[in-house]
């Protein structure tokens, strides 16, 4: 079967791998270790590079971007402050992003699937494995130095709380930050609930600039997915 | 009048100024491990002799500014001087914009590469001590759930027993009819008294056709006694209840799987997790466990069977809990023995590794493991012509475990 890949149009170290009997599209990053795969997704040679494709049913951001995101703040050499990283499906795509001047800090606080992530990490120095609560930052404030971003998406009340936390502690000014946020119920048609309003005002009293938000249905039905500037 | 902030980084201890200049620093040895070891210590609110060293530098401070209240409550046991919490401190704030470029500047790293390479070492140390932490204290957890297992099935037994002896009073050749004491006691609480054994409610819960005649006709010809519906009600409520505890079996069972996959995955993955959770229990914990030869670990559980051995000069026994295993009780006597000595060599480096690295290997242990058991089919598949009793070689044994835990808890 043949592939090409193209650079996204907008976005920097992303990718499209076009297959050019279906036509289809589909998300990629370059693999920044090649031959590994992370949650089973499939690999890709291009003009000598591997890519791997990036699932938008495993991963909000890349469920985010097919939704049509306006921003995605993360560059190369970036580091990166992600809570909630889990098995480290979509923190592996943000490593791919940054590249090897990057780094990508992954905070989990369960060691079951930490586990995971250690494997992972040991093919991938910029990813920086961190059994942590996110609750409560200054505990990993001696690993963490300042980050251009902070992605989170952590399964927990009061997630504006614990993101606004962590950007008082680790955050640049006119930094960004993306949150994953559970805005409905499954029923996609109903109006975002109370909480999501309120959880809004709180990231804005705390100095974060909405920039956009998507829904990620089809891909995901209960969380819309925020794009934020830093204005301490 | 002086003030200064304390940032602790993975580069050192800093003392800096009000303005954000560093006045005084201790910085770590180049030595990942210890680094991590150095930041678990802060990270519990313990004082390192690195933070020691720079408040003796720092002359004439009248606050110290840090960032965690357990640190600060430390601080305050050794120091005069007024010990507050900014969280976080924008100072501290100041000095993690620069740490790459200062881990340059104090030749900690010699490029940006270093740096990150270090980052990723120290905290892959952290991390990992952290999971065997959580992993560790989770043994102990998974002891008393497969302790609580057994104290159920002890309950149910004798529950059970009661309740045939109660129900047989008003329907006794039901005790024949079913074996299983589950189904019996599901009879005695959705059906009670006998004029309900009809066609319709025993096919509703779930007989056969053959078996649905069976107990309608024995129902109808029974020779109990007839008792009165308020005499049943009690009965049937404590059928409901032994009901709920087998209910709480299978909970904690999926528990125990649970918990297993995380704090054991290499044990579980080769004898199980009941199994597996059994031989932790016994051995008090999954690190004493990972310390056992093989030996131990094969007669774990037959401590008695092992005493009465030494004392009489009978043979030891063969395998304790272990038994369990299918391969074991399911071949012939004369290869017990072989058998169980190859699971438990295999189950001793699957607890090593549990307990001290973490990594899976159990699926090759096991294809090891199977191997090894067909050799031993095929090497033995007659039984052995008999010989008198050997005499039996001392063994040193040590105190039942279990027995020790729990003297300790009192
Ligand atoms: C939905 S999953 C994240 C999936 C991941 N972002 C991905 O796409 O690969 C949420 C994770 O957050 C973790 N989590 C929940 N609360 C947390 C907390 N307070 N601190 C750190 N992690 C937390 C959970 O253990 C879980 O693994």
């Amino acid at each position: 079967m043949s592939v090409k890949v193209e650079s996204h149009e907008k976005f920097e170290n992303i990718y499209w791998a076009v297959f050019k009997d279906t036509g289809e599209r589909k998300l990629a990053t370059k693999n920044l270790a090649p031959g590994h795969t992370v949650y089973g997704e499939r690999l890709i040679k291009y003009e000598g590079e591997e890519y791997r494709l990036w699932d938008p049913y495993r991963s909000k951001l890349a469920a985010a971007i097919l939704k049509g995101i306006k921003v995605i703040p993360i560059r190369t050499g970036d580091r990166i402050l992600y809570l909630g990283a889990a098995t480290g499906s979509t923190s592996s795509h943000c490593s791919d992003i940054v590249g090897s001047n990057g780094m990508v800090f992954c905070v989990e606080f369960s060691p079951r699937v930490l586990r995971e992530l250690v494997g992972v990490a040991e093919h991938r120095r910029n990813m920086i494995p961190l059994l942590e609560d996110a609750r409560f930052p200054w505990k990993y404030r001696m690993l963490v130095p300042q980050v251009d971003v902070i992605y989170q998406d952590v399964a927990q009340p009061e997630q504006a709380k614990i993101l606004a936390d962590n950007a008082e502690f680790f955050l640049k000014p006119n930094g960004w930050a993306l949150l994953a946020i559970k805005a409905r119920s499954v029923d996609v048609t109903a109006e975002p609930s109370e909480v999501y309003k309120k959880e809004i005002e709180t990231l804005e009293k705390r100095n974060f600039e909405i920039k956009d938000v998507v829904h990620l249905e089809p891909f995901d039905k209960a969380h819309a997915f925020l794009v934020m500037q830093y204005k301490p | 009048m002086k003030k200064i902030h304390l940032v602790e980084t993975i580069l050192g201890i800093m003392a800096v100024d009000d303005q954000g200049n560093v006045i005084e620093k201790e910085l770590f040895e180049k030595n990942s491990e210890e680094v991590a070891e150095k930041i678990y210590k802060l990270q519990q609110g313990e004082i390192i002799p690195e933070l020691q060293q720079i408040a003796q530098k720092v002359k004439n401070v009248e606050e110290i500014v840090v960032e965690d209240e357990s640190l600060a409550k430390a601080l305050r046991e050794m120091y005069q001087a007024k010990i507050t919490v900014e969280k976080p401190s924008p100072i501290a704030q100041q000095i993690r914009a620069q740490i790459p470029d200062l881990a340059q500047k104090y030749n900690y790293a010699k490029s940006l590469q270093e740096y990150i390479q270090l980052t990723h070492q120290i905290a892959t140390y952290l991390t990992r001590r952290k999971i065997r932490t959580a992993a560790e204290k989770r043994d102990q957890l998974i002891a008393q759930a497969i302790e609580t297992i057994d104290d159920i099935d002890k309950t149910l037994n004798l529950f059970a027993s009661r309740i045939r002896e109660w129900y047989g009073l008003h329907f006794p050749e039901l005790n024949k009819l079913i074996d299983e004491h589950r189904t019996y006691i599901r009879l005695v609480k959705e059906l009670g008294l006998r004029k309900n054994y009809t066609r319709e409610n025993l096919q509703k819960t779930g007989f056969p056709p053959e078996r649905v005649k069976e107990l309608e006709e024995s129902a109808k010809t029974s020779m109990g006694a007839n008792i009165a519906e308020e005499d049943i009600e009690p009965l049937q409520k404590f059928a409901s209840i032994t009901l709920k505890l087998y209910q709480l079996r299978k909970e904690l069972e999926e528990y125990i799987d649970e918990s297993m996959k995380e704090t054991a995955p290499n044990i579980r993955g080769l004898v199980g997790s009941l199994l597996g959770a059994r031989l932790i229990s016994l051995a008090g914990s999954l690190e004493e466990l990972a310390r056992m030869p093989a030996s131990t670990i094969q007669v774990l559980g037959a401590e008695k069977a092992l005493f009465r051995a030494l004392r009489t000069g009978a043979r030891p026994p063969k395998h304790g809990v272990l038994f369990q295993y299918p391969a074991i009780h399911g071949s012939p006597r004369w290869q017990r023995g072989k058998i169980a000595r190859a699971v438990a060599g295999k189950l001793a480096i699957a607890a090593r590794i549990d307990a001290f690295s973490g990594e899976y290997m159990a699926d090759e242990l096991k294809a090891e493991l199977e191997k090894r058991i067909e050799e031993i089919k095929k090497k033995y598949p007659k039984p052995p012509k008999r010989k008198k009793p050997e005499k039996v070689k001392k063994i040193k044994i040590r105190k039942k475990k279990k027995e020790k835990r729990k003297k300790k808890g009192k």
